[in-house]
């Protein structure tokens, strides 16, 4: 190409250098590559990024909020309930592009009925001049919202939103929990369940063109109906179990206590509660400790509220029976002595529990091999949740290792290296109640039709259980009279334990009650816990029997459970002739 | 290479008593019917205004046929008073033209409103590359300095409009001309110098408010992206949406859903980038490549210096337009008002860009001698 046009140049008119059209040429070619890297490069290297930008531009989902459904307790009473109230928001730049903010008496009504400052209520909008949604104030009362409605500042307005009340206050409050500003449930069963609770929000996902046009729907989901959640919950008993409670842990300056009701048939948690509590309907300034649901996360060395389990270890493997007689005399194993407060002579196995002797559990857990006493722990549930689900729970402390000091053996009969929640003793002792079959805790109401669905294991025998059962209620009669309850047969176990320390054990101690009622007829198990008594009484039989005696007995009164004690029957004509058969059953049992 | 045996002469023959060359003529037909595709989908799918461009598409072809039928040695006679005529209706326009999206661009001659500034890309090449070719080339230094100031009169009168887009075009085709015509690379380089010491009385005085803007927001779109910089960001968006293969046509979701503004006139390109992806901007601008070099080809095989010149100028302008349009839709220009030659909806542009490939063909076709 050059030659002939040299060839022109030459022949005709002397022309144009022609190397410039080869630069020319060189340098379109240079330019088109560069505009094909910079297309490459964005088709190729950005498009991701593009590609989100687009659908960003595009996509749209459209949520359509359900109300967040009630919690319950078991016989449909509100534990915590959605209200209706409005949130005020602004856009600023309405505000400001319809100069909004010259009406200031406007403002100042505004500010006055939200109780602010108009400055500061202003400000806001000032200072976010760009933005097209800030919040004024969340969750005010619909006549508020009436009031700011005709106020009629151009670019504030209101929207629909629901606030969480609960009725109940701080008696139900660790376990209904609570939810945050935005309905989301984030302590207790309002979180466990937040899903079925709001149900779910409907979601339609389409795109959309630049006039808000929808273009094609690309996903619909269809909304759930928000649920009501029942709970195991018996408000009643809940009630009486936190004022008894609060009212204790006040009385023995305690630094914490807890409740535990269960149903010994089906597990249901009847009332969980703890002190000190907290109003869930004015969480400010609440101090965070008293937050925790310290009846799932807190675990205690048991003490000799254990002591009913080497027994039934002992009972299980045969290596005792009800007519075994033990010398509880001091004894030394691996260089320790081991030695009851006194010395109680020799003792049957009630006699052991009714003096709630070391010595006696001691010889018990020995004469046992290792691996089967040790089983009947972790088949007891300890070392494990208690399956409620709830967020926190605690597995507590059971080792488990290969080597076990004879020592260590001997200490976990009398409840020490070891560490359970309320809750795994609540279900040890609903084991026990319920014969020896165990069973999941549940926090949610089980329908009559689905009790017989309830996973249950068998762990101990029928009559081995129920034996253990009488003996505790010679424990009651001869060790923890304030744990008796008037006009029933009840059994239960004290315990009281140092509580650990980093290093070995400090001054504080822990006083623990857990008990059964009826003994004819076992329905109900009550654990209470009082940690750290800061008076002169610290002893489980002295702190907790009471709050126990005073809780069962309201529990049973309010289940309208028969008595089976006979002194009260004879009282109670009118009892006696509807139950005639259990009161003549009972009078055998009377005072064992 | 233009002429090697005896059946291709033949061919080429009969083409050329048409004054049509053939391979030019295959690329802009490609390109307009490319445009026709991309037009139905960027303007919502609406047929009439395919018809309308198809119809203007229609009567351009005609223009350019027309134009190639007048041997180049008629423009070289007339080029004088073609320009005098350009500057009065520029002038006139100024005067009392006619206000199309804030800028007088527009006047009427009695049958039909016309734009001067398009017809002054094809004066302002014809009187350049006539006043340097009366001289012997390369051209000497006074010859050089009055083309400038013949470039620049019609250049400040359309950047008065305003018509920045236009004015820069016009700007180019004189200046590639006087490249051409062999100016010194000394005097190329005092004039890049002399021109970016001009750029702060550019900007200081002669730019608008909005021109200013169109810089400031090339230089960073995110400063307002739903303001001034929304323009680019979304074409952008558009183009990289595409991927290697494109979303296929008719499904570019960007430019259908009316993210994008003016996506069928200036920026049709993130149009068709969405659609077509990596795959299909490789082919369209190799087949804009093709046609430059076609237009190259013809100028280096132009029989004298005024069509030689005439021919390089043209389509290197052609290429300006194709440049000037990517390179602003993909975000490395600043947004001058250039729409993508042949493709673009529009008519006004097509009609001149046709009439110059007209020249073209006419420089091509009509030979006083053949070797």
């Amino acid at each position: 190409m050059t030659r002939t046009v040299k060839k022109h140049s030459d022949k005709y008119k002397p022309t144009i250098v022609a190397w410039r059209f080869n630069v020319v040429l060189a340098i379109v070619v240079l330019i088109y590559s560069g505009l094909m890297a910079r297309t490459a490069y964005i088709q190729v290297f950005e498009p991701d990024m593009l590609k989100k930008q687009g659908d960003k531009r595009s996509l749209r989902t459209l949520a359509n909020t359900v109300q967040r459904g009630s919690i319950l307790d078991r016989n449909g009473n509100e534990l915590a309930i959605s209200v209706p109230v409005e949130t005020v928001w602004a856009d600023p730049k309405i505000v400001i592009d319809s100069k909004a903010l010259t009406m200031s008496k406007h403002w100042q009504a505004l500010a006055d009925v939200l109780g602010r400052d108009v400055n500061k209520l202003t400000s806001r909008v000032i200072q976010n001049p760009a933005k097209r949604f800030v919040y004024v104030e969340r969750q005010v009362s619909p006549v508020v919202a009436n009031y700011i409605k005709e106020l009629k500042i151009p670019g504030i307005h209101l929207r629909k939103e629901s606030k969480r009340f609960y009725p109940t206050g701080e008696i139900s409050a660790h376990i209904v929990g609570f939810t945050d500003l935005d309905d989301k449930g984030i302590e207790g069963v309002e979180r466990v369940y937040d899903k079925l609770l709001t149900g779910n929000d409907g979601k339609t996902q389409f795109r959309k063109d630049a006039k808000n046009r929808i273009i094609e729907i690309l996903a619909v989901e269809p909304p759930t109906e928000a649920q009501d959640l029942v709970l195991s919950i018996d408000q009643r008993i809940q009630a009486i179990a936190y004022s008894e409670l609060k009212g204790a842990v006040e009385a023995f300056k305690a630094t914490s206590g807890s409740v535990v009701v269960v149903n010994v048939h089906t597990g249901e948690v009847l009332a969980l509660v703890n002190s000190p509590s907290y109003n869930p309907n004015n969480r400010r300034n609440t101090a965070i400790h008293r937050f925790r649901n310290r009846a799932i996360t807190d675990f205690y060395e048991p003490g000799s509220i254990m002591k009913p389990l080497a027994v039934l270890s002992a009972l299980e493997f045969g290596s005792a029976d009800l007519d075994t007689i033990i010398d509880t005399a001091p004894i030394r194993i691996g260089g320790r002595r081991f030695a009851d407060p006194r010395y109680y002579g020799k003792l049957t196995l009630a006699g052991i529990l009714a003096h709630s002797s070391n010595v006696g559990a001691t010889k018990l857990a020995l004469s046992i091999p290792k691996e089967f006493y040790l089983d009947t722990f972790f088949d007891a549930g300890f070392g494990e949740d208690t399956g409620t689900g709830l967020i926190g729970e605690s597995s507590g402390i059971m080792h488990d290792r290969q080597r076990w000091s004879k020592v260590e053996l001997a200490t976990l009969s009398y409840g020490m290296g070891l560490a359970a929640t309320p809750m795994q003793l609540a279900r040890f002792y609903s084991t026990l109640a319920n014969g020896g079959v165990k069973r999941p805790l549940s926090i949610l109401k089980i329908n009559p039709e689905d009790i017989k669905n309830i996973e249950s294991t068998r762990i101990f025998s029928q009559k081995n259980s129920n034996a253990v059962v009488t003996m505790l209620e010679d424990v009651v009669n001869h060790l923890a009279p304030k744990a008796k309850v008037p006009g029933y047969r009840v059994g239960g176990k004290t315990g009281t334990a140092f509580k650990a320390l980093a290093g070995g054990y400090g001054n504080d101690y822990v006083g623990l009650f857990a008990g059964i009622a009826p003994i004819t007829k076992p329905e109900l198990v009550v654990v209470v816990v009082i940690n750290e008594p800061g008076g002169d009484l610290y002893h489980g039989g002295e702190v907790a029997a009471p709050v126990f005696s005073r809780v069962m007995k309201g529990a049973l009164q309010v289940l309208n459970i028969i008595p089976d004690a006979q002194k009260v029957a004879q009282n109670r004509q009118d009892l006696i002739k509807i139950d005639k058969s259990a009161t003549s059953k009972n009078k055998d049992n009377v005072d064992v | 290479m233009r002429s090697s045996g005896q059946d291709q002469q033949k061919i080429h023959s009969i083409w050329h008593r048409l004054h049509i060359d053939l391979p030019l003529l295959a690329g802009l037909l490609c390109l307009i019917t490319l445009g026709l595709f991309v037009i139905y989908s960027a303007g919502g799918q609406e047929i009439n205004i395919v018809f309308k461009h198809a119809s203007r598409a229609g009567f351009a072809l005609i223009v350019m046929l027309v134009v190639a039928q007048i041997p180049p040695l008629t423009y070289r006679k007339w080029a004088v008073p073609l320009f005098v005529i350009g500057l009065v209706l520029l002038i006139s326009v100024l005067l009392f033209g006619h206000v199309g999206k804030g800028a007088k661009r527009w006047i009427n001659i009695g049958i039909t409103n016309i734009q001067p500034s398009e017809i002054m890309k094809l004066i302002v090449p014809i009187m350049i590359a006539w006043y340097v070719s009366e001289y012997n080339l390369p051209a000497k230094l006074n010859t050089i300095i009055i083309a400038f100031i013949l470039v620049l009169i019609p250049t400040l009168l359309i950047a008065k409009q305003p018509d920045l887009g236009t004015s820069l075009l016009i700007a180019s085709s004189g200046i590639f001309v006087i490249f051409l015509a062999g100016a010194s690379w000394k005097l190329i380089i005092s004039c890049a110098g002399l021109a970016s010491a001009f750029v702060p009385v550019l900007w200081f005085f002669l730019m608008k408010d909005y021109q200013k803007q169109r810089v400031l927001t090339f230089l960073n779109p995110e400063q307002d992206p739903l303001g001034s910089g929304y323009q680019i960001i979304q074409s952008q968006i558009a183009i990289g949406s595409g991927g290697l293969n494109g979303k296929g046509w008719l499904q570019g979701t960007q430019s259908q859903l009316e993210f994008l503004p003016e996506r069928h006139t200036d920026f049709i390109f993130a149009v068709f980038s969405e659609e077509f992806g990596l795959i299909g901007v490789s082919l369209l601008l190799l087949v804009y490549l093709f046609i430059v070099m076609r237009g190259l080809w013809i100028a280096v095989n132009a029989q004298d210096a005024f069509t030689k010149l005439l021919a390089g100028s043209l389509t290197l302008t052609f290429f300006i337009y194709v440049f000037v349009n990517i390179g602003m839709v993909s975000g490395i220009l600043p947004v001058v008002g250039v729409p993508l030659p042949l493709v673009s909806y529009g008519g006004t542009s097509m009609v001149t860009l046709m009439a110059g490939f007209g020249i073209l063909m006419a420089i091509s076709t009509h030979r006083r001698f053949h070797v």
